[in-house]
């Protein structure tokens, strides 16, 4: 019987599931996923996390709870840096601590290191390591590695065509539809993706008839090109993303607003988001901060949405009086 | 020709408003009833009042807001059901042209609007905390025993500054109780407490805003002296309290039903009949999936005319808009 490999559908899964995925098939094993966040899913996460995580980890223990039933395996890569000389969140990199601290009974962990801070070996390493629980078989490792690599480029190319991951993933490309303007929808890409957890913003907007454009929508090689323009290096690759977004989006997308939604508890969004909001009103360009935490209502991100919308509408119609 | 009138409803978590518009865009009539947890027989019973004073008159178009604006504009068969903040500045540039900055202090939220040339160009509303909303002062005012009604003019007798913290409603409390134990003066300690809640407001809301004169200030809170008084000294201008403060959102609603009434050439509203229909809820737990979602379905005499509160869209696309 083929292990099985458990992958949750939180945090990273949205930047990197293909290339997961596809290393995993080609080692010969089955990959498995928890289900769609769901309120059961959150509520056994909040109730066994630690109290001051943010509320995407709490998601993903509750992902972990959903899968650890179902599976040999469970991936929980300890990620301390995907770039040259940054970071990301150090909550990733304590990730599979804070798991097998919480929650009980689990199957074997699979907590690679992925440190790409100085250099790739880390990569390296990781990639080994893992294969080598399925195979010793070194080519294949590799050769699975190949694959998954090509999958990212693959899956980051749809993206960047203007389809969410979710959309990428089923290989399709963006839901075209007669968009009457742009706006930009910045944010941790675990917070803007999960339906669950951001109430299906990208679709409402969608609904409304605007171009939504993500950080992820924009081509990596611009992001660098505007984050080299900084007076002072961001060292969290997402943030460096998110800030690099939004000036790209008003400045070559003509975005009519940017909406960045937000986690509560959230220490890097509390940062840049204020730095992206002192940017952004400089240009006079409306600006939307959406909290979301385990609480929110749907009510008042609705509120805050349809306010947003009809304020960047009412200039074009102001026969509203 | 027989006069037409618009009606705009108002339902928030403490007050449901009602007001109705003559085609000059003035008000003829207006209602301020507690929502007290019961939006459905609250809009019922404004509706009755309504009828009992005007009696038979056409009402030509109908709007809803406030955050029961959903239930409310399917009970009256809206014809605009608008967020707090559209209805708001429509309101408050109706009343004054020239408004730059509109504070909105309601029963559990707060909210600042920022307008340029007539339109919004920035708003921003309470998060995660309802420090300094009606509802704490109405709280307070019930401990210190002082009717809400005279707690800010109570706050303008005040002759010494003491300061109370604003930062949470929890502390405001103790630091409250504290200064009571040290003996000061009730009247000191009321506009201490309207001075933090205003600091409190400007720190949360305005943060970074640039806020200019005219100054319109409306909410329900709008009608307390002692905070008129705590915003004009901290923002250095006058604050312009609206004839209608406390039913502005209503007035929007009316208005832009107006507008959408004038484009549609018809209306979906119901009439004041509503009143004496038998509206109630059926709660659903769809078990659908997971998530296990509460579905609250209306029934006006006995049939479903809305449902909501699924994610999916499983249940609120089985019955159209307005069936």
């Amino acid at each position: 019987m083929k292990p099985r490999v458990g992958i949750p559908r939180a945090l990273l899964y949205y930047n990197y599931f293909p290339m997961w995925e596809a290393f995993f098939k080609e080692l010969g094993a089955e990959v498995v996923l928890s289900d769609l966040t769901n309120k059961k899913i959150l509520d056994d996460g909040v109730n066994c996390s630690v109290d001051d995580a943010c509320l995407p980890i709490k998601v993903f223990h509750g992902h972990i709870i959903n899968l650890k039933d179902r599976v040999d395996y469970l991936f929980v890569p300890r990620l301390i840096s995907v770039e040259r000389n940054e970071y990301i969140c150090p909550k990733f990199c304590g990730l599979p601590d804070m798991v097998l601290n919480s929650v009980r009974e689990l199957p074997t962990v699979i907590d690679c290191t992925i440190n790409l801070r100085n250099s790739y070996s880390s990569l390296r390493k990781a990639v080994l390591d893992v294969g080598r629980l399925f195979t010793s078989d070194y080519r294949r490792i590799y050769m699975a590695y190949r694959k998954a690599a090509q999958n990212l480029k693959f899956f980051e190319e749809l993206m960047e065509n203007g389809a969410t991951p979710l959309e990428a993933m089923r290989g399709c490309h963006s839901a075209k539809g007669e968009y009457r303007y742009p706006i930009g929808l910045i944010g941790h890409p675990y917070n803007i993706y999960d339906n669950y957890v951001s109430m299906r913003i990208i679709d409402k907007l969608r609904d409304r008839g605007i171009n939504v454009i993500t950080q992820d929508m924009i081509c990596s090689t611009e992001l660098d090109r505007i984050a080299r323009g900084f007076s002072k290096p961001m060292f969290w690759s997402f943030g460096k993303r998110i800030m690099a977004a939004s000036r790209y989006l008003i400045d070559e997308r003509q975005a009519r607003g940017i909406i960045y939604l937000v986690a509560f508890g959230c220490g890097l969004d509390a940062l840049v988001g204020d730095l992206v909001e002192r940017r952004i009103r400089k240009r006079g360009i409306p600006f939307c901060l959406l909290t979301i935490d385990e609480h929110t209502g749907e009510a008042g991100i609705d509120t805050r949405l349809e306010a947003f919308v009809d304020m960047l509408e009412w200039g074009g119609a102001k026969e509203c009086l | 020709m027989k006069k037409e009138f618009y009606l705009g409803i108002d339902v928030g978590s403490v007050s449901t408003n009602l007001v109705l518009l003559n085609s000059q865009r003035e008000l003829v009539y207006r209602d301020y009833l507690r929502t007290m947890g019961q939006p459905i027989r609250v809009v019922q019973q404004g509706l009755k009042n309504l009828k009992d004073k005007m009696g038979k008159i056409n009402i030509a178009g109908a709007g809803a807001t406030g955050s029961g604006r959903k239930l409310a504009g399917i009970m009256i068969g809206a014809d605009v059901v608008k967020n707090e903040i559209t209805t708001h500045a429509v309101a408050a540039l109706d009343a004054n042209p020239a408004v730059s900055t509109i504070l909105e202090i309601g029963g559990q939220d707060s909210k600042i609007i920022m307008l340029r040339d007539g339109i919004v160009s920035d708003f921003a509303m309470n998060t995660v905390c309802a420090a300094g909303t009606g509802s704490f002062l109405d709280r307070q005012a019930a401990r210190l025993q002082i009717p809400i009604e005279e707690f800010g003019d109570l706050a303008l007798n005040s002759k010494t500054e003491v300061r109370v913290a604003g930062r949470c409603a929890v502390f405001a409390e103790t630091d409250m109780i504290h200064k009571q134990q040290l003996g000061h003066r009730v009247e000191d300690i009321v506009y201490g407490l309207c001075q933090a809640l205003v600091r409190n407001y400007l720190n949360n809301l305005g943060k970074g805003k640039d806020i200019k004169p005219s100054v319109l200030f409306q909410g329900g809170v709008a009608a307390n002296r002692g905070i008129r008084e705590a915003f004009r000294r901290e923002l250095g201008m006058e604050i312009e309290v609206p004839p209608h403060y406390d039913v502005m959102g209503a007035i929007g609603a009316a208005l832009i039903a107006k507008d959408a009434v004038r484009r549609e050439r018809r209306t979906s509203f119901r009439g004041l009949d509503v009143s004496e229909c038998q509206f109630g809820v059926r709660p659903i737990e769809c078990k659908g999936c997971a998530n296990m979602c509460e579905i609250i379905e209306i029934v006006k005499d006995g049939a479903g005319i809305a449902c909501w509160g699924d994610r999916c869209g499983k249940w609120s696309s089985r019955i159209s808009k307005y069936a």
